[in-house]
């Protein structure tokens, strides 16, 4: 079998979901020939296996004769083995052919998530992304799985078919029009039945989603109460989800009934048919008997046909949710000629606020409102929604560079940073800077005594987006993470709002020692931190209207007193 | 995950099943019987076409031919008939018994101790409660149903088959050893070999998830290549787990195909030795090897859907073992005498061997404002957590009124001690539901209208298009961060609790809207019991008191003013704040 996942996914078709299924096949074409090679044998063995003993009736037990009965059991016995080869054979494939589609949306899904960036939560809710994952993935691998069956099914179908008329005209053709026909008169039942399941599958959506948001705001409801409230909620949903379960049943089982109904009138056809042949002597008592083999036998057929038709309906459901996904773009486009990248140690700049940062300092930004301080930074990281020219670096708009050579070169860091699970010191040492950058990353975030604390120190694993730890030590783990990467321009967003004040002002005495010789930003309100800045750039209202000290600016500039001396809460 | 609930064993979910089924007899019994009547019709055809093979064989009329086959038919109908009530009723229990699983679950979980709730990660929780839901409803819906029919229609077959003559058992005796084998070599591994694959998926989806959410801090760190890596190597345990669940089907599904062939084979050849003897008719050969052949397909159906029943069985062990979470505290049903909060040479650890707090005293007055300061690490958080009764101390006791705080019902603690954190969490909603689940009984419109007032948050909240009615939360209208964090400072206007402790309460949030939220705060804190652990200097100087937490201990404990005249390590601190 072969070996997965892919190491590179490819490019998608993601112009339709049918374009995408098809490319989704032709990634796996051979798989899915084995498959279906294996399958038409199975289902041939399947097939002819109502021949064989209608045979071994009539020419050895029904003629009493040993040896070509012996004959017959052992030709039986080999048509058996074979179809229990190709059997797990087929299986085998199917399997594969699923795990194929089903890992390569997936690596698809995270490598266009990463292409998309900070741009995916403006476009795209997180649960649309996450179903793809959840249940797409495995309807567009029941699609690849039962491709090897239903061609078996189609082959097979076929097979028997000819049998048929070769022996009778009439029976051949009851075949090729009945169970055609048999798949026609289940059609009119199967609109209310998908009427119903989409009710049904709507309200369990919506009991699942119930179940989340229980379950994601459960410390709210064990700290305040409530639980009888939303128990009782989700009661009611769940019950209504159970009626419309029960609405589904009634249709569903007059369906299974019909499967019982419409075969058995086609098995009893053909055994009529036969038996008056067989009275007339036009047939053997065995041949009586394989017929009967066949028509009990082409349900299978039937059955696979219409469980491929479902899961087709279903797969394209679920490639059209990756298509639009995959169709999605980041809203910073390459540019089409790179501009020359500029040295470094260059200025960065914006023209729009007049803020200009020396190369080689540190500089804190006090904005008023305090909202701007955020837009600020995703502008001057090329992180904002609406990309503009105003931010140079070394007077060239960050637009003009290549996209990975700006974020390389000037990194934001935010208060939503995540800190993604794994193991800790891989997870600060994003760029391989090595161990001795890390510990002193460390020790200026003030993060030794969270290390301290960890049975494992820099082995321990870290949980799902970081929360094991509290916000305080996310937060300088964070900043830790950030400063091992050394940028060149590193630009950072309130990074010790969480922080208490003995802490924080550790940082602020190292941070500038850190970042010696680099270019820092630091968007921030606390005094502590202000104190420790080369320089302070005061805006209003997204303009530079003060520089200088915070010292000098606390003295000369009332408004930047205002801001930053808060009014104080008193507790 | 940082705590992983339990699993429930075996003999639990055998327990759990049992009962189930007594809470419904009479849909189960009719669903059986129906089933048995179904498949008792079904199982005419085989022999009416053995004696019409024979009677074809011995000459007859066209006219018999007829007669046999409107018989058959007759039967048909009667089968269609029972299969459709039989599928029915085992439906709707089949939807009955779900209902109740998945309200049981959710009702388990949301009596999960509250430091269990805020110790694990929300991952195993959330991928119990949407994945093994749905496995559960796989099961329950179409597993169950077919299995039981299979084992009825198998049951009834072999007995159909052993009517013709007892002979016809010797040949599918011969077919038991390898399904035996094969089978409890199978299963013996299946099950853990499934959960391993369910656990792949779960951590795939994790992984996306994380991605997902942190999409914006992948771009600007760079992580991309980091995560595509995380996601192949979750992608390559998965199919690891996969192909080891393939070998296992692998060495077992052929073993099932010989174990159906062989007894097929063998009725043929018996058959036929015995009808050369004379001593069986060609019907009996017939109908024989037809009823061995309409085995194979219930048996099949039997051990194919086995292995999704254990997956169906290890769901359930996984929903019902939150039932199983030991309950930290322990009711005593003593009544608290008064609100003053005292703790007494408390210890505590998360991971045993390593308190984190090393025998902290603190009695706080009736109305008295604490903060409480330190490094991080030093243990002020979990001393909050303690103060506020989610954890029970290793040793000491914390208590009100002279009662443990683990030894009052969650219920009544809430209206003594509530911990306020950054965290908050809007549901799907109106507005009015989000605040009544902390309102006590009885309470409408005016306690509600009161609370959003008290955090001055009336004026966004009557601007909402639908005032209280307004659908919030995920899907509905979103409300900005501040505004959430309100709505949860007024539950605890509702919640009325005499003592607040409040973990960083408002630091993530960004300060503009911190002002603003402090002033809703203040509303909130006014006329309670305040323990605030504060990472700002200047929160901690109106306070009453001041405790300084260093190493898990309270170091220092005295007025703002005390403190700095003792010249310690809280005046160092307050100098350093002020030198700016």
């Amino acid at each position: 079998m072969r070996h997965l996942p892919l190491d590179h996914p490819g490019t998608a078709d993601h112009r339709s979901p049918t374009r995408f299924l098809w490319w989704l096949a032709g990634g796996q074409w051979r798989t899915l020939v084995g498959g279906m090679a294996f399958g038409i044998v199975w289902m041939s063995c399947q097939a002819v296996m109502p021949a064989v003993i209608g045979r071994a009736i009539d020419q050895g037990v029904s003629a009493q004769d040993g040896g070509t009965l012996l004959a017959y059991a052992g030709l039986m016995l080999a048509v058996g083995l074979v179809q229990a080869f190709t059997g797990i054979m087929r299986h085998r494939f199917a399997v594969t052919n699923w795990l194929t589609a089903a890992y390569r949306t997936v690596q698809l899904t995270a490598r266009h998530t990463v292409h998309l960036g900070g741009t995916l939560s403006r476009k795209v809710s997180t649960g649309e992304v996450v179903a793809i994952g959840n249940t797409d993935i495995s309807a567009l691998g029941q699609v690849m799985d039962v491709s090897a069956r239903f061609s078996g099914a189609v082959v097979s179908f076929v097979l028997v078919a000819v049998i048929l008329l070769q022996t009778s005209t009439t029976l051949g053709l009851v075949v090729l029009v009945g169970v055609p026909g048999l798949m026609l008169l289940i059609g009119p039942l199967l609109s209310p039945l998908q009427r119903r399941s989409t009710a049904q599958r709507h309200l369990m959506g919506g009991l699942s989603n119930t179940a989340s948001d229980i379950v994601g705001g459960l410390r709210v409801l064990r700290g305040v109460g409530g639980e009888q409230v939303f128990l009782d909620r989700y009661r009611r949903e769940s019950q209504a989800t159970r009626r419309a379960g029960v609405s589904v049943a009634r249709v569903q089982s007059l369906l299974d009934a019909l499967q019982v109904l419409l075969p058995g009138v086609f098995v009893v056809v053909v055994v009529w048919l036969g038996a008056r042949y067989a009275v007339d002597g036009r047939i053997s008592p065995g041949e009586l008997v394989a017929f009967y083999g066949y028509a009990a036998f082409l349900m299978i057929p039937l059955r696979t046909a219409t469980e491929y038709a479902n899961k087709l309906i279903r797969a394209r459901v679920a490639a059209q949710r990756v298509c639009r996904l995959l169709a999605l773009e980041p809203e910073v486009v390459e540019p089409v000629e790179p501009a020359a990248a500029p040295p470094v140690g260059a200025e960065l700049a914006d023209a729009r606020s007049g803020l200009q940062v020396r190369p080689g300092t540190m500089t804190a930004v006090v904005c008023e409102p305090s909202d701007d301080a955020a837009v600020l930074a995703d502008r001057l990281g090329l992180c904002a929604a609406v990309p503009d020219d105003d931010v140079t670096l070394g007077g060239t708009p960050l637009t003009a560079l290549p996209r990975a050579d700006v974020r390389r070169r000037v990194v934001v860091s935010d208060t939503a940073a995540t800190l993604f699970s794994g193991r800790l010191g891989d997870r600060l040492d994003v760029t391989g800077a090595g161990g001795a950058q890390v510990e002193r990353a460390l020790a200026t975030a003030s993060a030794g005594d969270i290390l301290d604390a960890l049975p494992d120190g820099l082995d321990t694993v870290v949980t799902e987006r970081g929360r094991s730890f509290s916000g305080g030590q996310r937060q300088r783990l964070v900043l830790a993470r950030v400063l091992t990467g050394d940028p060149e321009v590193l630009v950072l967003v309130e990074p010790t709002s969480a922080v208490d004040a003995h802490t924080e002002a550790r940082i602020a005495a190292r941070l500038r020692e850190h970042r010696t010789g680099r270019t820092t930003v630091v968007m921030t309100s606390s005094p502590l931190l202000l104190d420790a800045v080369d320089q302070v750039a005061f805006l209003r209202d997204g303009v530079v209207v003060a520089t200088g000290t915070h010292a000098d600016l606390l003295r000369d500039v009332p408004a930047y007193r205002a801001v930053v001396t808060r009014e104080e809460v008193s507790v | 995950m940082s705590t992983t609930l339990p699993v429930a064993d075996s003999g639990s979910l055998r327990r759990y099943a049992v009962d189930l089924a007594r809470r419904h007899p009479r849909l189960l019994w009719s669903a059986l019987v129906l089933h048995v009547l179904a498949a008792v019709a079904g199982l005419a055809a085989p022999r009416l076409l053995g004696g019409l093979v024979e009677s074809v064989e011995n000459g007859t009329t066209t006219d018999h031919v007829d007669r046999i086959i409107l018989l058959l038919a007759g039967f048909l109908v009667v089968q269609t008939v029972l299969t459709r009530y039989a599928r029915l009723v085992s439906q709707v229990l089949g939807e009955q018994v779900l209902a109740e699983l998945r309200e049981d679950f959710v009702g388990n979980a949301l009596a999960l101790p509250v430091g269990v709730v805020e110790a694990a990660g929300s991952g195993d929780l959330l991928t119990r409660t949407n994945r093994d839901v749905d496995q559960l409803g796989w099961s329950v819906r179409w597993a169950l149903p077919e299995w039981t029919i299979a084992v009825v229609t198998a049951v009834l077959t072999f007995a159909a088959a052993i009517s013709v003559g007892w002979w016809v058992a010797l040949p599918c005796v011969l077919g038991v050893p390898p399904l035996v084998l094969g089978l409890r070599w199978y299963l013996a591994r299946a099950k853990d070999g499934y959960l391993r694959e369910s656990a792949s998926y779960s951590q795939i989806n994790a992984t996306l998830t994380e991605t997902v959410e942190g999409a914006r801090t992948v771009e600007a760190l760079g992580l991309g290549q980091e995560r595509i890596d995380a996601i192949d190597d979750d992608v390559r345990e998965s199919f690891a787990a996969e192909r080891y669940t393939l070998h296992l089907r692998t060495v077992f599904f052929p073993s099932m195909e010989v174990s159906y062939l062989v007894p097929t084979v063998a009725t043929l050849l018996l058959g036929g030795y015995l009808y050369t003897q004379g001593s069986v008719s060609l019907g009996d050969v017939t109908a024989a090897t037809l009823y061995v052949q309409m085995l194979i397909d219930p048996v099949d159906r039997v051990v194919a859907i086995l292995d999704e029943l254990q997956m169906g069985a290890a769901s359930l062990a996984r929903l019902l073992g939150v039932a199983q979470v030991p309950d930290d505290r322990t009711v005593t049903g003593r009544v608290p005498d008064g609100e003053q909060v005292a703790a007494d040479d408390v210890r505590f650890s998360y991971v045993e061997g390593r308190d984190v707090l090393h025998g902290v005293d603190l009695t706080v007055g009736v109305g008295e404002r604490i903060a409480m300061v330190g490094p991080s690490g030093a243990g002020k958080s979990t001393l909050g957590r303690l103060l506020a009764g989610i954890h029970p101390p290793r040793t000491g006791e914390v208590t009100v009124g002279g009662v443990g705080l683990v030894e009052l019902p969650l219920g009544d603690l809430r209206g003594h001690v509530a911990l306020v954190t950054q965290e908050h969490h809007v549901f799907v909603g109106t507005l009015r539901d989000n605040l009544a689940l902390a309102a006590p009984p009885g309470a409408g419109d005016a306690e509600v209208r009161a609370a959003l007032g008290a955090v001055d948050a009336l004026e966004w909240a009557d601007a909402l298009p639908d005032g209280l009615d307004t659908v919030v939360g995920s899907g509905g209208r979103a409300l900005s961060a501040a505004q959430a964090q309100q709505v949860a400072l007024a539950r605890l206007v509702l919640a009325d609790p005499h003592t607040l402790v409040l973990d960083e309460a408002t630091s993530l949030i960004d300060p503009r809207a911190a002002r603003h939220l402090e002033r809703s705060l203040a509303a909130v804190l006014e006329g309670r019991t305040v323990i605030a652990i504060a990472h700002r200097l200047f929160s901690a100087h109106d306070a009453d008191r001041v405790a300084v937490v260093e190493d898990g201990v309270i170091a220092e404990l005295g007025s703002h003013d005390e403190l700095v005249a003792a010249d310690g390590s809280y005046a160092a601190l307050w100098r350093s704040w002020n030198g700016g």
